[in-house]
């Protein structure tokens, strides 16, 4: 059972991605944690823990990527955490390559199939073995 | 990153919540491990409040507005949603009401999806339950799923049962009925706002006073928490109560009867997997199962 956080930080209240995002993972028979719009790093990352999740599915349109979505890699291996983050939204190509370097496995942006982020986060953890 | 069984035990005595998580999730994935593990650690008896009633009445609300008001207690959370009977998966979406105290050091809030459990609870729900023991909290929440009337499996895990009604949820009739209006150890009518739930309240008052037991009833608004420290006060009072007057042995004497039930009905289903049904009659089903059962011994 692969068990999700989709979590949303920043100040845009635009969720309508994530929930959609949610479903369909919920319908690719995974549980699915959804925390809600405006979530600080610090709340992202406790629940993760809390949660014992899988995988991290971070949801940002406000631009605000390059600042939000590193604090919550550094607070992750603070807590040594190793769940894996994927992140969907508006992400200019070069933000995403070096989001890449930093971690995250990977970024989806708009007009993304479904089914490629499923197959997306089950390859992961059939390839990863974790 | 992977724990060891002996990091997970050493972490949980020192209070680390990662270790604490992954103890819980064993609970979810193997729960006889998690049992054997749970038997190495110290526990300390916590008081079992199990929230029911149908779904949106405010449950979740309702702990978020607990956990505003409890700030010098540690409390555990466990918030179970449903899975799908099609592919299993779950959304699971209670958090997002008590998301302000995520971050708490006092407060753990775990989702469990319900797994094809009945009545509203998680199978690992006994397993859960005794893991937060070992934690140390004073208090664990169990918010059911909510599905409604046959909601009472609750009874069997929680200490203290409450009701959740709102002023939108049918006429006196619906609390005739048996099942969930039975199991109420205290009733809370949420939504207070609302001018319809003194009208609720009173009627719910009469019918409660049919069935001749002193029930007290709570009006709530979980947004403005209006009379959340009343029902704290009145929750820690009970415990006080069931502690000396002897009922929590009793209940807990009938909690352990409800996990071997779990257990057996676990057991049972496991084997029913195994045999082709198609096959047999029904007469031949219940023997080969039953054999079987006798097998493992």
């Amino acid at each position: 059972m692969i068990k999700v956080l989709v979590a949303k930080p920043g100040l845009d209240g635009h969720d309508r991605g994530a929930k959609v995002i949610a479903r369909a993972l919920r319908d690719a028979g995974m549980e699915v944690i959804y925390t809600g719009i405006r979530q600080t790093p610090e709340q992202i990352v406790q629940t993760a823990i809390d949660e014992d999740v899988d995988v991290v599915g971070i949801s940002i349109l406000s631009g605000a990527h390059m600042k939000l979505i590193p604090r919550i890699l550094e607070l992750l291996k603070q807590n040594n955490s190793n769940v894996a983050v994927f992140v969907g939204g508006i992400i200019p190509e070069e933000d995403a390559a070096e989001l890449k370097k930093l971690g995250v496995i990977e970024v989806y942006g708009p007009g993304t199939p479904l089914s490629t982020i499923v197959e997306g986060i089950k390859g992961y953890f059939e390839h990863a073995n974790v | 990153m992977q724990m060891s069984e002996s990091q997970i035990l050493e972490g949980i005595r020192s209070g680390d919540r990662r270790a604490f998580a992954k103890l819980l999730s064993i609970c979810e994935d193997d729960p006889e491990r998690a049992v054997h593990l749970i038997s190495r650690l110290e526990k300390r008896t916590a008081h079992v409040i199990g929230i029911t009633g149908s779904p949106g009445v405010g449950k979740s609300s309702l702990i978020n507005a607990i956990l505003d008001n409890s700030d010098d207690k540690k409390l555990g959370v466990i918030a179970v949603d449903p899975s799908s009977p099609f592919t299993g998966g779950a959304l699971l979406g209670d958090r997002i009401r008590m998301q302000s105290h995520a971050t708490s050091e006092n407060f753990f809030i775990r989702s469990f999806a319900s797994r094809g459990a009945l009545g509203g609870l998680s199978p690992s729900i006994f397993e859960a339950c005794d893991a937060f023991e070992t934690f140390g909290v004073d208090s664990i929440f169990i918010e059911t799923v909510g599905v409604g009337q046959s909601d009472v499996e609750i009874a069997n895990v929680a200490d203290t049962v409450i009701v959740l009604l709102s002023p939108d949820g049918g006429d006196e009739i619906q609390m005739m009925k048996a099942g969930l209006m039975e199991i109420g150890d205290i009733f809370v009518i949420n939504k207070s706002d609302n001018p319809m739930s003194k009208a609720l309240f009173s009627k719910l008052k009469s019918i409660l006073e049919m069935g001749k037991k002193d029930i007290p009833i709570f009006l709530t608004n979980c947004i403005t928490g209006e009379g959340i420290k009343d029902l704290v006060k009145a929750l820690d009072e009970r415990f006080s109560l069931i502690l000396k007057n002897g009922s929590l042995v009793e209940k807990r004497k009938k909690r352990m009867a409800g996990h071997a039930q779990a257990i057996l009905r676990k057991k049972i289903d496991e084997v029913l997997r195994t045999i082709e049904t198609d096959r047999l009659n029904l007469e031949e089903i219940e023997k080969t199962v039953l054999r079987k059962i006798c097998d493992k011994l």
